[in-house]
């Protein structure tokens, strides 16, 4: 398949830089797969599993927030954060998970609490998933 | 020379020595963190700047304005948010960032968001109202904080309780230069380029949907580079300001040594005298 130029960027510095074959990454309105040649676009991405296509071997990422731009050719992935499989540390997840299934479970949570136990149960469930695909 | 003491002199010497010593360590632990600073600024800095490309495109070849964060407004009431730091003694690090967003305040309606605790009480002192202060520690300011931020910002623009919103932050140019500097956050400037769009972009969903969710995350994501820029440039100042107070006082205590030698000498040379004479 014709290869098209990926970079895939977060806070924590540039994450990715090459051609690639797919890309399918997890947009606030669904999953959307990109390969070459693809029309100018631009999307918010969710919280979700990326895939990356390269040489024809898989590659996934845990991709958390920001936003996908596609403009003539070049696709260009800025993530509020993004891990690849292999970097994820399942037992981080798994703990953060627990934490925030506790606070969930509690009775006297504030709201705001609540909220942020929801986010990181999230995050921890997006992580655990994408750390077992690898 | 002889109307000064030896002993005066020796006690300004030893005062001299400890405001060195606090000076020496001021400077060395500014720059064993100006390092961790810079090394945040290089990482993050591809972010910044490709997030800041990637809207600045998206925006100029768009032609369809029925998003709120791309109407200009009319009105006159603004919101700076602005980064300075928790601690003087940083040169002029702190007096620059303020000095320039009190410039332009200035003749406005204007709100702060102030970030930094010198830049709370520099504010309080001018009678400026604040949003909110519970940023004050610029130092405990987390990635998190900084789109907690964005989100709270942006809900006030969409409610119409600004008309723009701006931000000042410190560039760290390098580590013996940093500029002070503002930028508007919102709304997004349009700037036509010369070759108009000749290509449409799809947006997913729609237009006005992409920049509500993507607005707040590029906030967020100005704020967290601006943060970096300005927490690195300060240590920068800091250690620049104490490297030449170092420096000074290492100059005095060597001008006042050899004034206490000469009085030293002066002194024994007229007890000689008076022996001599006395004999």
């Amino acid at each position: 398949m014709t290869p098209f130029r990926l970079t895939i960027i977060s806070p924590d510095g540039p994450e990715f830089e090459g051609n690639v074959e797919e890309l399918i990454v997890r947009t606030t309105s669904g999953d959307l797969g990109i390969l070459a040649g693809h029309a100018n676009c631009v999307a918010p991405l969710g919280m979700g599993r990326a895939t990356v296509v390269m040489d024809g071997k898989k590659r996934y990422g845990a991709c958390i927030g920001g936003l996908l731009s596609m403009v003539d050719g070049k696709a260009t992935l800025v993530a509020t954060t993004f891990e690849w499989a292999e970097d994820i540390d399942p037992e981080r997840a798994e703990s953060s998970y627990q934490r925030a299934q506790q606070v969930l479970g509690s009775k006297d949570a504030s709201d705001a609490e609540i909220a942020l136990a929801q986010a990181r149960l999230r995050r921890a469930l997006v992580r655990k998933s994408v750390a077992g695909s690898k | 020379m002889a109307g000064v003491s030896t002993k005066e002199i020796k006690t300004r010497i030893r005062s001299m020595e400890s405001t060195k010593q606090i000076t020496k360590a001021m400077e060395m632990v500014a720059a064993s963190k100006l390092r961790h600073a810079q090394a945040r600024v290089i990482n993050s800095r591809p972010y910044f700047e490709t997030l800041y490309t990637t809207i600045t495109d998206i925006v100029n070849s768009n032609s369809d304005f029925s998003s709120p964060y791309l109407t200009q407004r009319t009105g006159n009431k603004k919101l700076f948010v602005v980064i300075a730091g928790d601690r003087g003694l940083a040169g002029g690090y702190n007096s620059n960032i303020l000095k320039l967003v009190y410039a332009q305040i200035e003749g406005a309606e204007a709100t702060v968001l102030p970030i930094g605790r010198k830049a709370v009480d520099f504010f309080r002192s001018k009678g400026i109202p604040a949003l909110t202060e519970s940023y004050s520690d610029a130092a405990d300011v987390s990635i998190g904080d900084c789109f907690s931020i964005a989100k709270l910002i942006s809900k006030a623009y969409l409610k119409d309780e600004f008309d723009e919103i701006h931000i000042g932050y410190t560039n760290f140019v390098s580590v013996l230069s940093q500029t002070p500097a503002t930028l508007q956050m919102l709304p997004l400037l349009h700037r036509p380029t010369e070759k108009p769009a000749q290509t449409e972009i799809l947006y997913e969903p729609d237009s006005t949907e992409v920049f509500a969710a993507i607005v707040p995350e590029y906030l967020g994501g100005i704020l967290y580079g601006a943060l970096c820029e300005s927490r690195a440039a300060e240590q920068a100042a800091r250690r620049t300001a104490m490297e030449s107070a170092t420096q000074n006082a290492e100059d005095m205590i060597a001008d006042l040594s050899l004034k206490f030698n000469q009085a030293r000498q002066a002194a024994i040379t007229q007890e000689i005298t008076e022996i001599v004479a006395g004999s």
